[in-house]
């Protein structure tokens, strides 16, 4: 599984890793491996704040991921 | 209505904008217009040289098209016109340009002040600003995200 980054959370772990998650993992779940394996960005990732995105779409918690789809995890945004 | 969202990655020249907005007035009677310039200074009172305006390649657009559709949606106005910058952004220069356009100034006041609530937390924008001290992420504060759920 592909997974990208952006903002502070590319810079502390690079904008794209490859991630050996099961097929059928939920949003959760490949975020609570992500957070055990790079615990430096525990707190943004789990920000009630924090979007993830499948497709250009942003998803919720349960949303279950293809092992061969591309999700994205957005920190907290801001313009202006 | 007409509504109108860019991004900009170059140069953002807040007279055009507003001049696009006086040029065809059509029957209105008020044109609002905010413009956000990039602080020389952090909150912490610290020296800012630039900010980076990261941004996604399709949801940053897609969000500032949503902002500025839903302003011209809720609020009296016959032109919606929101134009940010990405990539970036020196200290001094102007960031975001937002403006309305309607037959009396209160929905146009309305509209502006709406549109930058909305943009401060809601457009897909990462923000890092950076001077000879330090450079950090810029994230919403309590306070504005407040002013956004002030308009419900």
């Amino acid at each position: 599984m592909r997974v990208l980054f952006y903002g502070r959370l590319a810079e502390s772990i690079g904008a794209e890793v490859e991630l050996d998650a099961l097929p059928g993992s939920s949003v959760a779940q490949v975020r609570e491996r992500l957070i055990a394996e790079y615990p430096e960005v525990e707190q943004s990732l789990r920000s009630r704040r924090s979007r993830a995105c499948v497709g250009d779409t942003i998803v919720q918690d349960d949303h279950l991921l293809d092992a061969a789809c591309t999700v994205e995890f957005l920190p907290p945004v801001s313009g202006g | 209505m007409s509504v109108i969202a860019r991004l900009e990655e170059q140069r953002l020249d807040p007279q055009r904008e507003l001049g696009e907005l006086l040029a065809q007035p059509g029957g209105d009677g008020a044109v609002v217009s905010f413009v956000g310039i990039a602080r020389p200074e952090s909150s912490a009172g610290e020296s800012v040289d630039d900010l980076l305006l990261e941004y996604h390649p399709v949801l940053t657009l897609k969000s500032l098209e949503e902002i500025a559709v839903e302003a011209a949606e809720r609020f009296d106005v016959s032109r919606v016109r929101v134009v940010h910058r990405c990539g970036r952004v020196a200290a001094g220069e102007p960031i975001v340009f937002a403006g309305a356009a309607s037959k009396h100034r209160r929905a146009a006041f309305e509209a502006a002040d709406y549109l930058m609530d909305r943009l401060k937390t809601d457009a897909v924008f990462w923000k890092r600003e950076s001077g000879a001290q330090r450079s950090a992420w810029i994230e919403p504060t309590e306070a504005d995200y407040s002013d956004r759920d002030r308009w419900g």
